[in-house]
């Protein structure tokens, strides 16, 4: 069985550098863009299984992001945020965005992993 | 016939009967005057033109006059049969008391009297109007008040043929009457003076009460100056008006409102600044007093005179407001007339002044205080954005720091050695506290703005104070320090937000321990204090000195306490008393220096505490434990509610993602699920629980708006709910599927 390819756009090299480290480690397939712009493109051109999609971007952030994705095409695939807003809302925000889960920064090395699982596993589902 | 009466002759018969009709006109006429006064009671020159004309006809002359006594002279009030050149001529020369008239002689002598022919009289001079008049027999009565003369009445004949007597007590006593009518003119024009004075006073006082009204509804100084000119202006009946405002700053005055003035004469005043020491304004305003200009042509012209000259006005009043002798503006009334302003006028002026400084002062006041509170209203909320962005960019950074020394110590990328592993693990330790102190300010913060939100639960306190003292049982240990949990019986149960309350005590542990020497002890206490409870934690550490009592639960202040093992953030007091202020309590310090401190705080014991107490008023056993996912706010509070009541405990998500981790934690006894959720719906949550090992056996609950209840049980739902659901039907479903519930009389299992 193939591995599950990740779309990771990030705009800060190191976080970047971070999560592809980490979801290499675990056996996944990484893919990278740094602009909103890019992972929109990517989204459609490589297929990926799940979208871990950073909120704030330089050009168009991940909720607009999220919403070129989700209007282009049928790509129903899960995408996540990645949050470093720490304030009572930005959970809600996300939801409210369309995103179906989020993942709070500074991410957790050891639960990543596990989270990435859940995002693959359940979607589909419904 | 007889001689008798009949022995008077025809002549002395003729005599009696024009007697008889001489007195009978003269009754007449006296009663004429007398109706005339009564009814003209309220309009004494018909009185005075009836007194006139009946001592013309009853005295048989050409003409009667009525003087009255003005400023020492007799001016012509009253005339009938003379011609207008003659009226005119008297008018124009009023009589001195004196000789060279009868009018002079009558005031001189105070009694009747008659000058027979003016032309052989020696000392006469009036010949002038002897001229015109064409009289020769004048024949004058004092019109007496009191004693006092206050006017004449006068008849002429153009014949020589003298006054008798009877015709000279008729003319006196008509000057009685004229008299007494004057009086009433006189009495009436007090009357009418004091009324305006009245009306006059009644208008001053609803000026200022208008002025008064409107800086007590209007804090809008614009308003209240406005008000201020306009009542100055109709008060002192003058044309115009502005009102200025002093600036000390720069020793001048700005005309701030300005009433009745050509527009372009108030855009030129509004522009120019006028001077304290170098204008008349300032004059009257340094001097401390009114000053008044009669004549603007020929006065000196600061720039502030220049304009109001060239626009045409000629007088003015300038008043200073002062206000305890502080220069607070000015208020000028002006006239387009020359002229001297009364001195009632200035000092009416100089009270509405005074008066007007006040609602000034308390408008200016009103006004810096609402500039000052929107500034700190604009700094707080830069405040709030300044740390929410801060926030992200720290954040970002500390995200690669944690993250890749995590990396480095799970052993991703090889082994590493004994000194590599310390030191990452000092830099993950680092990361860690600055993602505390992160944290703090934010929450901080959060509380400083009003936006910290509580989640209300129902919960175990004991296993609250349990929990927190396990995580940190490690380091005391470490330091040989002894942990002790006290929980008084009967406290059991509290309704508030258990994350928050762990931070508090977290942070108050982690204290205790810090300033706590090795072999030391941290005792946790929990009592019932009436309607609060009492939580302590008692160290037996260094204690706080005196002077840093209040300090310490100020931000970045430790106080000063040496001798700590580690360094801490510096907020965490401040923040756990203004989130024990949050739940409704207060925090509290006991401290003795050498010997340790006690930091208390308390917490409303709330309704929980009743309801969880059964009917014999014992403490109830613990309830089973509930985690309820649902996104809908008023749903998952009326749940929470159905379920503490009952005594069981609830953990509470919103969405499925955090749902699902809730479960993971806290392996509860039975999970209540809406289905409609954001992100993770609620069948894939219940596929998840499903799948895995540890969550497996955990009875799930599907609370869901739809029907699909054999869906449902495919998936592995020991229950399936149609909302909306009642309170029995939700106690009896979790009974059902084997969860304790103690307060609850419905269909129960004991124990699972």
């Amino acid at each position: 069985m193939n591995p599950s390819r990740i779309l990771v756009v990030e705009d800060n090299p190191k976080n970047l550098k971070l999560v592809r480290d980490v979801l290499t480690y675990s056996g996944y397939e990484v893919i990278e863009a740094t602009t909103g712009e890019d992972g929109v493109r990517l989204a459609h051109e490589s297929s990926p299984d799940l979208i871990l999609m950073d909120l704030q971007l330089p050009g168009i952030d991940g909720a607009e992001a999220l919403r070129q994705i989700r209007e282009a095409d049928e790509i129903q695939i899960p995408v996540v945020a990645v949050t470093a807003f720490a304030m009572n809302d930005d959970r809600e925000r996300a939801f409210a965005s369309g995103f179906d889960g989020y993942v709070e920064k500074p991410i957790s090395v050891r639960a990543l992993p596990q989270q990435v699982r859940d995002f693959l596993r359940l979607r589909g589902t419904a | 016939m007889g001689d008798r009466p009949e022995s008077v002759s025809v002549e002395e018969h003729e005599q009696l009967r024009r007697d008889f009709a001489a007195l009978t006109e003269q009754f007449e006429a006296a009663d004429g005057v007398l109706s005339a006064i009564g009814r003209s009671a309220g309009d004494p020159e018909t009185v005075l033109s009836t007194i006139v004309e009946s001592a013309r006809r009853l005295c048989r002359s050409q003409a009667a006059f009525l003087y009255l006594l003005e400023d020492g002279v007799y001016r012509l009030n009253t005339s009938t049969g003379v011609g207008e050149e003659a009226i005119r001529f008297i008018a124009e020369h009023p009589m001195a008391v004196g000789r060279e008239t009868l009018i002079g002689r009558v005031g001189l002598d105070r009694r009747t009297q008659q000058i027979p022919d003016v032309l052989t009289d020696p000392d006469y001079g009036a010949f002038d109007l002897q001229r015109i008049g064409g009289y020769r027999t004048t024949m004058g009565a004092p019109m007496l008040l009191d004693d006092e003369v206050v006017g004449a009445l006068n008849v002429w004949r153009s014949e020589v043929k003298p006054f008798d007597e009877r015709e000279m007590s008729i003319v006196t006593a008509f000057a009685g009457q004229a008299a007494m009518a004057v009086n009433g003119v006189k009495l009436v024009q007090q009357l009418e003076a004091r009324g305006a004075e009245l009306a006059k006073r009644v208008g001053e006082l609803e000026a200022l009460r208008d002025v008064g009204e409107a800086v007590s509804s209007s804090l809008d100084v614009d308003r209240v100056l406005s008000t201020v000119a306009m009542h100055a202006v109709k008060l002192s009946g003058t044309d115009g008006g502005s009102i200025m405002e002093y600036a000390e700053r720069d020793r001048s005055f700005r005309v701030r409102s300005v009433y009745r003035t050509q527009p372009d004469v108030v855009e030129s005043l509004r522009s120019i600044r006028i001077d304290l020491d170098e204008t008349l304004v300032g004059r009257a305003a340094r001097e401390r007093r009114p000053i008044v200009v009669t004549d603007l042509s020929r006065t000196e012209l600061d720039p502030h005179l220049r304009i109001l000259h060239d626009a045409g006005w000629r007088s003015l009043v300038a008043v200073p407001m002062l206000r305890e002798d502080q220069i607070v503006g000015s208020l000028i009334v002006r006239r387009k007339r020359t002229g001297d302003f009364t001195e009632e006028t200035v000092d009416l002026l100089e009270t509405f002044a005074s008066q007007s400084a006040l609602a000034l002062l308390n408008a200016q006041l009103f006004q810096e205080l609402k500039e000052q509170s929107a500034e700190l209203e604009l700094a707080s909320r830069h405040k709030s954005e300044f740390l929410a962005s801060m926030s992200h960019e720290l954040r970002t950074p500390l995200n690669a720091v944690l993250g890749f020394s995590e990396v480095l110590l799970e052993g991703m990328f090889g082994e590493i050695n004994e000194r590599q592993e310390e030191y990452l693990r000092d830099i993950h330790g680092s990361g860690k506290h600055l993602l505390e102190l992160l944290n703090e300010v934010l929450d901080l913060s959060k509380v400083e703005a009003g936006r910290m939100e509580l989640e209300y639960t129902s919960f175990d306190l004991g296993a609250l104070l349990g929990g927190a003292v396990s995580m940190l049982r490690e380091r005391a240990t470490l330091h040989g320090i002894e942990l002790v949990v006290e929980v008084e019986e009967g406290v059991g149960q509290v309704y508030a937000d258990e994350l928050r309350l762990k931070q508090v005590l977290l942070n108050l542990i982690t204290n205790a321990v810090k300033f706590t020497g090795d072999g030391g002890s941290v005792t946790v206490r929990a009592v019932r204090d009436g309607s609060d409870i009492d939580i302590t934690v008692t160290d037996t550490g260094i204690g706080v000195p005196e002077a840093d009592r209040e300090r310490i639960f100020e931000s970045f202040q430790q106080g000063g306490r040496g001798g700590s093992r580690e360094e801490g953030t510096g907020l965490g007091l401040t923040l756990s008393r203004r989130i024990v202020e949050l739940l409704g309590g207060h925090m509290w310090l006991e401290t003795e220096v050498g010997r340790g401190s006690t930091f208390g705080f308390s917490i409303p014991a709330r309704e929980r505490q009743a309801a969880a107490t059964s009917e014999d008023g014992g403490p109830l056993p613990v309830g089973g434990e509930v985690v309820v996912i649902e996104d809908d706010r008023p749903s998952l509070d009326l749940f929470r509610a159905y379920l503490s009541r009952a005594a069981l405990q609830v953990t509470t998500a919103r969405d499925g993602q955090s749902g699902l981790a809730a479960v993971r934690r806290t392996r509860p006894d039975a999970v209540l699920l809406d289905i409609r959720l954001p992100g993770i719906d609620g069948w894939a949550v219940l596929k998840a629980l499903k799948e895995e090992e540890e969550t497996r056996d955990i009875p799930v609950i599907v609370v869901s708006i739809v029907d699909e209840r054999t869906r449902g049980v495919a998936m592995g739902a020991a229950a399936y709910l149609v909302k909306p659901v009642g309170r029995d039907a939700l106690l009896a479903a979790l009974a059902g599927v084997g969860v304790p519930v103690p307060a609850h009389s419905g269909p129960s299992t004991e124990a699972k």
